[in-house]
């Protein structure tokens, strides 16, 4: 790689410059080898500390759980085990709750997913379309839920769910429910309360995120459309949506990762409403139940092995085909 | 060092982008402005005012929530000898004289702190390798950290639990502080860093001053890395101090070795709102003030790490600056 522009710093074999002797050559190849040894090794040297997190964090848990997968679940006839081969994943899948789980996370994502989309852009948009003060107050109170992360967001929700006291106490007398049981238990409203307790938390930090994405829009676009007499919807619509669909993709793909993986939400209000809910809503609630209710490891490892598969699908989508990470991969 | 002044022509751009849209917005006072206004309006109400009636609660009295007085979102009935009362509840659960609120905050913060430490210590020097430095799996390295970036992580807590119990630690804080020092956005943000801030030239004209490569991380890399391990910290503190499953699968089974995140659940747990059995059987009663109290003050430590990164924040958005 010459000196000069701030290229990517891949491309390791590069050719000789051309024009200088034969001798010179083959003593600054060596010198060059050496010099590129001593990067090898600085980089490795710098990279380790993050190398050893990611075997403890990520890659030896992963076989650890394929090896567990493996075994037989310890039972008092043997409580040694031994190597069972697939049968924790035939016990996974013959569960009765397996199916059951997925198809719950499903409906949840039919609700959210398309409710979350339409916010994040149209909101983005409309705090992209409101410049200087008013538009960056605005992204600041749409952000604030977001800070109510996880078990906070839940016990804000159970203030608004329970219509002892609740705020919205209106709209569930309306519906008839008058005990928090009956508003977190009552057929059909799981997938729409936690839709909204995923909106709640999601939607700040990927306005965001997609407001990053309009910003990089360059003046001079936006300049020319309004030139040729687009009015803020023409823009909107054909000028300033095209160009953040990789965002948009982006924003898509990670929230249907995280859909998969709803534990603390359906357990909690499984524990608010006196267990009126499935013990197991979720793919990754069943995972643990296996490990913690029922102690069979092979199967609780066999779960997340499965969890794994399509997050690591969903994963691979959005590092190669999201468009957003080709520009320092490519 | 000049280098790291690009930073302020990005705001120029925003700040001549709003002077160009400016005057145009403000000469239509067309329906599509009132409209956009009142919509985006609306919208910030209804995120705001539950989490205002939701604050109120922390400083009201059980016995007014419960006959529905307070006037609006309970406004009426905030009064700070409700809190002092609440806190004796929230303070006051535990064996004996009670303190495992404050024991479960002290956990969060060192679980939080120590992984945080090793989130920035292993992320500026990966990331600056990953940036700038050419070596064979370069690519495999980067791609396997943009993947384990993208993928929520509880999806590996059963196999961290396996991992963990399989050495006989569960229960014990430091392997949670451990696996979450692994935290991959952190070496995705300092390799953007690097790759905007630093240049190729740079390092080139480091080694031919001499410096070793371990030389040239700390005496050129490190100096200009300020704004990566800032947010690095800041984004692996949040996501620590927040992560529940993680601590849920590692340390339920010590009750003092909990952090907030799941303590919150258990006191939720222990209310007579939602658990009269289990209520019935303590001396401290958490009703929803207390509970909103516990919440309430759970969340200081984000909300001081938040104003202390915040200029950090403000200046431009990394793609993707969000992780699930």
């Amino acid at each position: 790689m010459s000196q000069g522009t701030i290229a990517p710093p891949h491309a390791e074999a590069q050719p000789e410059p051309p024009g200088r002797g034969l001798r010179t050559k083959r003593q600054s190849a060596a010198g060059r080898r050496k010099l590129h040894q001593r990067e090898v090794r600085g980089a490795w040297t710098l990279l380790s500390p993050y190398m050893v997190l990611l075997l403890i964090g990520g890659i030896i848990p992963i076989f650890y759980a394929v090896y567990t997968a493996l075994q037989r679940p310890a039972t008092p006839v043997q409580p040694e085990g031994g190597f069972g081969g697939i049968s924790s994943f035939v016990t996974v899948f013959s569960d009765f709750r397996f199916w059951q789980t997925f198809g719950n996370i499903f409906s949840v994502l039919i609700v959210w997913l398309p409710i979350m989309m339409l916010g994040i852009v149209g909101l983005a948009l409309l705090v992209h379309a409101s410049p200087g003060r008013f538009g960056n107050t605005m992204r600041f109170l749409y952000y604030i839920p977001g800070a109510l992360a996880g078990i906070a967001n839940l016990v804000l929700w159970v203030y608004l769910l329970n219509p002892a006291q609740s705020p919205i106490a209106g709209l569930w007398n309306v519906m008839g429910l008058d005990t928090i049981k009956a508003v977190v238990a009552t057929d059909g409203n799981l997938p729409f309360i936690l839709a909204g307790m995923l909106f709640f938390q999601g939607i700040g930090t990927w306005i965001v995120v997609v407001n990053g994405g309009l910003n990089g829009i360059p003046d001079e676009v936006l300049e020319a459309a309004s030139i040729d007499g687009a009015n803020a919807w023409h823009t909107a619509w054909h000028v300033k949506l095209p160009i953040i669909r990789p965002w948009i993709g982006y924003a898509a793909l990670m929230n249907l990762a995280y859909g998969f993986q709803l534990f603390l939400e359906p357990q909690l209000l499984d524990q608010v409403s006196s267990n009126a809910l499935p013990d197991q809503t979720t793919p990754t609630q069943l995972g643990y139940a296996f490990a913690f209710s029922n102690y069979n490891f092979p199967a609780a490892a066999a779960m997340s092995l499965i969890l794994l598969v399509i997050t690591l699908g969903i994963g691979l989508l959005i590092v190669f085909r999201s468009g957003l990470f080709g520009e320092e991969e490519k | 060092m000049s280098l790291v002044k690009a930073k302020p022509q990005k705001r120029a751009k925003t700040a001549h982008q709003e002077a160009l849209a400016g005057p145009v917005g403000s000469n239509q006072m067309s329906v599509g402005r009132v409209a956009r206004v009142a919509t985006m309006l609306f919208v910030a109400a209804i995120f705001i005012v539950p989490i205002i009636g939701f604050v109120a609660m922390a400083f009201r009295d059980q016995d007014e929530v419960a006959a529905g007085e307070g006037g609006v979102l309970g406004l009426g009935g905030v009064s700070w000898d409700n809190v002092v009362y609440s806190w004796s509840q929230v303070n006051g659960f535990g064996p004996g004289e009670g303190g495992l609120f404050l024991q479960w905050v002290g956990n969060s913060l060192f679980v939080a702190v120590i992984g945080a430490i090793l989130a920035v210590v292993a992320a500026i020097p990966a990331g600056y390798a990953l940036a700038r430095l050419r070596f064979r799996f370069r690519r495999t390295v980067l791609f396997v950290t943009l993947l384990a970036m993208v993928m929520p992580n509880t999806v590996l807590v059963i196999p961290l639990f396996l991992e963990v119990n399989a050495i006989g630690a569960s229960g014990e804080l430091w392997p949670v502080a451990v696996i979450m020092g692994f935290f991959p956005f952190g070496v995705y943000l300092a390799y953007i860093h690097f790759m905007t801030t630093m240049p190729q030239e740079l390092v080139e004209a480091a080694r031919i001053d001499g410096l070793s490569e371990i030389g040239i991380f700390f005496q050129v890399a490190t100096p200009i890395s300020k704004q990566a391990v800032a947010l690095v910290t800041f984004f692996a503190f949040v996501a620590n101090w927040t992560n529940y499953f993680l601590p849920l699968a590692l340390l339920s089974s010590v009750q003092g070795n909990k952090t907030i995140s799941i303590g919150l659940q258990e006191l939720i747990g222990a209310s007579p709102l939602f658990n009269p059995t289990v209520a019935a059987g303590l001396n401290v009663k958490l009703y929803m003030p207390q509970l909103a109290l516990a919440t309430f003050l759970s969340m200081i430590p984000l909300l001081i790490v938040f104003i202390g990164a915040q200029r950090f924040l403000m200046r431009g958005q990394t793609v993707g600056a969000v992780k699930g």
